[in-house]
């Protein structure tokens, strides 16, 4: 494999300010092949990341590398073969998903026969069958989210970004988008970097996540290293949360009340197990009602009360 | 080498696209091809066919009487420098009805960001849409005149074809076209809205038309005519006659002639070169959100 195979973006010290905002700061993040999930709030700086990494817009200082090749100088030649879903919506109403594709795939530099033939093939891939010859005007929102996808991935890029593509979807429409970036990382062989501001969706498709608030990295690892590191079960019970907060903090737990639930951290290189056995013996001795008990791992809050890795 | 194998495996799994990657040019090409198809009402919806085919037919119109009658009373009908500013509100109306279709619903259902995310550059996209919308105003005129020239060789009219006249128009009909494609783009760029786009661009020719007649008027009975000539240049068609008049010689549409001179052309050179920079700076800001 080469090196480009390996690394597919790399900045160093990026930094992006508009007049008012300061979007990303001193980033430094490199993604491998995979998927990679890049995880933030809300005006984060994700959208600003790969606006910068299309080269679509300069930035401040720093240095941004896709597929080997310089953002800032090489733009066109990136924009050649990879692939961009926006968040927002970009679908024209009165044409059918079929012809949007097709001229999108044209607009990559694709010659008309293989640009339709690419089109019916991504789109039977995404799952839209019959409904590509309608107007896309009459879809519904996961269809819509389908057809962004299919207009990426219509040119066979080497690397596709997806920002927010489970954005307004039901849950299972979130399911079968998730299994699709999935394939398309495991199957097609297309790098994905894919963002979200839920960890918790991610986890379960990316191999790498990286973190970002306020344009600054909080972490950047594996998916294994990072749901270890923050496990935390939520507890409710009918009453007598605080007697059951000072039993668990006796025995040694962390635990913390917020609310009606209680919730109780498991460090990284603890035994989770212990943790469980303690629980339950104190729930039991206490004599209390269990409304639900569940493992709350990878919510974003939980990364950001962390101090950055 | 091994045998051809017999059996075949339908593989419906994900394909690899190993065929040809063509450059920006391929991709500005069927841009403009796509724009202009679009432009005429085809690959729309039916509803959307039906201006532009409209409109064509009556700009043949024209063309259809004037071959009737040379070959009734053997004499020329409309002339050929005359066809456009006698056809103005019609490609005036044209122009309105197909420039907003160009740019307005890539602005409004931000399209653009998919095509600048792709090869293609700001310029390029500006580009074909200029070159899209260009070759659909000189075709909505330059087939009747065609047509027209065409008619006067069968009819075979006394004296000799009008055939230098033919061409004159010819080239006024590009000038033309390119002065009202930037028009057209830069006025419907503004809004992403098409019924908006339609409306100014309508208006823009409804006042341009209103104050060059006005203060033509208003001139010419103040005895002031070479001020009411250069009043003339405010309506782009009178604009482009008077450069076909300076450039060609052919005789003036409105009668009283035009100012003396290459001005025209170099109005005609600032009017596009202005249109244009709107264009571009509206599509930076555009570009960069």
């Amino acid at each position: 494999m080469t090196a480009s195979a390996i690394t597919c973006i790399a900045t160093e010290g990026l930094t992006k300010r508009f007049p008012r905002v300061t979007a990303l700061e001193d980033l430094t993040v490199t993604a491998g092949a995979g998927v990679t999930g890049l995880v933030g709030a809300n005006g984060a700086g994700k959208s600003t990341l790969i606006k910068i990494l299309l080269g679509l817009l300069p930035a401040s200082s720093g240095r941004a590398r896709v597929l080997d090749m310089d953002a800032a100088t090489q733009g066109a030649e990136i924009r050649r073969v990879v692939g961009y879903m926006p968040e927002h919506d970009c679908l024209p109403p009165d044409v059918s998903a079929t012809e949007f594709v097709v001229h999108m795939a044209q607009m990559s530099g694709l010659p008309r026969t293989a640009a339709r033939e690419r089109a019916a093939d991504t789109l039977r891939h995404v799952g839209l069958y019959e409904e590509r010859y309608r107007p896309i005007g009459g879809y519904s929102t996961g269809m819509r989210q389908k057809v962004k996808l299919a207009q990426a991935l219509v040119h066979d890029p080497r690397l596709v970004f997806l920002d927010e593509p489970t954005n307004g979807l039901d849950p299972q429409g979130r399911d079968e988008m998730l299994a699709l970036i999935r394939r398309i990382g495991a199957e097609f062989g297309i790098s994905v970097l894919v963002t979200s501001h839920l960890l918790g969706e991610l986890e379960r498709v990316c191999d790498h996540v990286i973190v970002i608030d306020a344009g600054r990295l909080l972490r950047s690892s594996s998916i294994g290293e990072f749901t270890q590191a923050t496990q935390i079960i939520s507890v409710e019970v009918e009453d007598g949360l605080q007697p059951l907060a000072d039993r668990l903090a006796g025995v040694g737990e962390a635990v913390a009340v917020q609310g009606r639930t209680l919730t109780l951290e498991v460090p990284a290189d603890a035994d989770p197990g212990r943790a469980y056995d303690a629980l339950r013996d104190a729930v039991c001795d206490l004599n209390l009602n269990l409304i639900r008990l569940e493992q709350r791992r990878g919510h974003i809050e939980d990364v950001f009360k962390e101090p950055a890795a | 080498m091994m045998p051809e194998p017999t059996g075949v495996i339908h593989d419906i799994g994900y394909r690899h696209y190993e065929g040809a990657r063509l450059g920006r040019g391929s991709a500005f090409a069927a841009l403009t091809v796509h724009s202009l198809r679009g432009a005429f009402g085809f690959g729309r919806t039916a509803r959307a066919k039906i201006m532009p085919l409209l409109l064509s037919t009556i700009m043949l119109l024209p063309a259809v009487v004037s071959i009737a009658i040379m070959a009734l009373v053997k004499q020329q009908g409309v002339k050929y420098p005359d066809y456009a500013v006698f056809m103005q509100a019609v490609l005036a109306v044209f122009l309105a009805a197909q420039s907003p279709y160009l740019v307005a619903p890539d602005l409004r259902f931000r399209v653009l960001p998919l095509y600048l995310s792709r090869p293609v550059a700001v310029l390029d996209y500006l580009g074909a849409k200029l070159a899209a919308l260009s070759i659909a105003m000189f075709l909505v005129l330059a087939v009747p005149l065609t047509l027209l020239f065409a008619g006067e060789l069968l009819v075979d009219l006394p004296g000799p074809p009008h055939t230098a006249e033919y061409f004159s128009a010819m080239a006024g009909a590009v000038i033309l076209a390119v002065i009202l494609a930037a028009l057209g783009l830069a006025l419907a760029s503004f809004t992403p809205r098409r019924g908006l786009g339609v409306a100014s661009v309508i208006a823009f020719y409804l006042f341009t038309s209103a104050v060059s007649a006005v203060f033509y008027g208003v001139f010419m009975s103040m005895g002031r005519d070479t001020a009411g000539k250069w009043a003339m240049l405010i309506n782009p068609f009178f604009l482009v006659d008077s450069v076909q008049v300076a450039l060609f010689g052919t005789a003036p549409s409105n009668g009283d002639g035009y100012p003396p001179g290459l001005w025209p052309c170099l109005i005609v050179v600032m009017v596009i070169a202005v249109a244009l920079a709107g264009l571009f700076l509206r599509y930076r800001k555009a570009a960069s959100s």
